[in-house]
């Protein structure tokens, strides 16, 4: 099993591909099926941006180790319009449906950390980790 | 919900036969879509539980039937992350409207003490001055300062009622019941209406949930006497089990439905009713009183 792996999004069968990835470093990692869904989920949520706002784009999904705890690192990244007002887009139902918390805000609601850079014109890169705790 | 129900059941059977990440991604897209369209986290476990005995109602061997058990679980859980995020988005939402709850009731603080101390102490000086002018003035302008000293003597007061209904010192100083008694007989003053209060409670309970039921009893009883033209209201606190019941009850002319008691009373009333008490975990139910009139009954947990 490789330690990183890279797949580019360019429709929904990648998509696919991409979970299913994320899924098994996920497991390796150690998490339970519970986080394991999760983790599956963001990258579900990122991936479906991808393809509604930029058509194409990367994942790239890492193992992380750090002393006892090991955990997921996500990156997500495209060349597409970017994104002029990130705390809006961070805003509970401004781009989800209905203000469900899902889309960007839930997904930072399920990783231990959330970052996106964007510049008009050159792309988003959303960059995320989940840690595993061995005992909740 | 038919609809889904049928599409459910055949992903549910694609993953079953062929577990495969495509199907998984069936299920949560599935999951999201009952999410977009209303539907909560029951309506999913009993389309769920539908699905599955669909899928049992079949000649099983046994492995077969073990790997179904198995492959459900995963497919449910699928179905129900994007609910997990809704709910996770929830609670947050709550501890925000707790921390605006906070905020507001700052903000409260802030101006009842402006009004109580800042602005009595600036019409006492008022006062002084006058009286001080009134000794070197001819006797026949005496009578007119006299009656700018009503006036002022009536700001007075009004500020200190207005401080008085946005941070009653008593509900600090004396806990709730005081407050409450208090608030009956300012209501009795200013509008006529008569309110009987009883309270029996184990204990104090903490600042939030005072303040809160202090301003929804206040809310409900100025709209009894500004609107309902009830003769009588009543207010009535008690503890049962872990949760505070809180009922202010009046035999006005009570509500056509809730968008009506709004309607009445522009800006907040029953919508910030619901804010406030929602923020605590608590719910809120508005009805007709037994004869006539208005229920509004609150009731917050307090183990939250």
């Amino acid at each position: 099993m490789r330690r990183e792996v890279r797949v580019t999004i360019g429709s929904p069968a990648d998509i696919v591909e991409a979970r299913q990835h994320g899924r098994e470093l996920a497991i390796l990692a150690g998490f339970s099926i519970c986080d394991s869904t999760l983790i599956t989920t963001a990258i579900s949520e990122m991936s479906r941006n991808i393809l509604e706002y930029a058509n194409n784009g990367e994942v790239v999904i890492s193992l992380l180790k750090n002393g006892i705890k090991s955990g997921v690192k996500i990156v997500v990244s495209d060349q597409g319009p970017g994104i002029a007002d990130i705390p809006q887009v961070m805003q509970d139902g401004y781009s989800s449906r209905k203000g469900m918390g899902i889309g960007l805000p839930g997904t930072k609601r399920l990783m231990d950390e959330f970052e996106i850079r964007s510049r008009i014109g050159s792309g988003t890169t959303v960059t995320m980790k989940k840690w595993n705790r061995w005992k909740r | 919900m038919e609809k889904v129900d049928e599409r459910y059941q055949a992903a549910l059977l694609e993953y079953v036969t062929a577990p495969k990440e495509v199907a998984l991604l069936g299920g949560y897209d599935l999951g999201r879509g009952a999410l977009g369209d209303g539907l909560g986290v029951l309506d999913m476990a009993s389309i769920h539980s539908r699905a599955v005995a669909a899928a049992l109602d079949r000649p099983l061997d046994h492995e077969e039937r073990a790997r179904l058990l198995n492959a459900q679980t995963a497919f449910f859980m699928e179905a129900l992350s994007p609910f997990e995020m809704a709910h996770r988005a929830f609670r947050d939402a709550n501890t925000m409207l707790r921390r605006l709850n906070d905020m507001l009731e700052g903000q409260a603080k802030r101006i009842a003490y402006a009004l109580h101390s800042e602005a009595g102490q600036l019409l006492a000086s008022v006062h002084f001055a006058l009286a001080e002018a009134g000794r070197e003035l001819p006797p026949e302008k005496t009578e007119q300062l006299g009656k700018v000293r009503e006036v002022l003597t009536e700001i007075e007061e009004r500020l200190r009622n207005l401080s008085h209904e946005l941070r009653p010192p008593v509900l600090e100083d004396l806990g709730l019941s005081a407050a409450l008694a208090l608030l009956a007989q300012s209501v009795y003053s200013r509008f006529g209406l008569p309110v009987i209060v009883s309270v029996s409670l184990k204990g104090d309970l903490p600042a939030p949930i005072e303040n809160t039921i202090y301003r929804v009893a206040q809310e409900a009883l100025t709209n009894a006497a500004r609107h309902a033209e009830a003769d009588q209201a009543e207010i009535h606190l008690r503890q049962v089990q872990q949760k505070i019941i809180c009922s202010v009850r009046d035999d006005g002319v009570g509500f056509d439905d809730s968008a009506a008691f709004k309607k009445n009373r522009p800006g907040l009333g029953l919508t910030e009713i619901k804010e406030r008490v929602g923020a605590l975990g608590g719910v809120v139910r508005l009805g007709p009183n037994k004869n006539c009139g208005t229920n509004l009954t609150i009731e917050i947990p307090l183990d939250m």
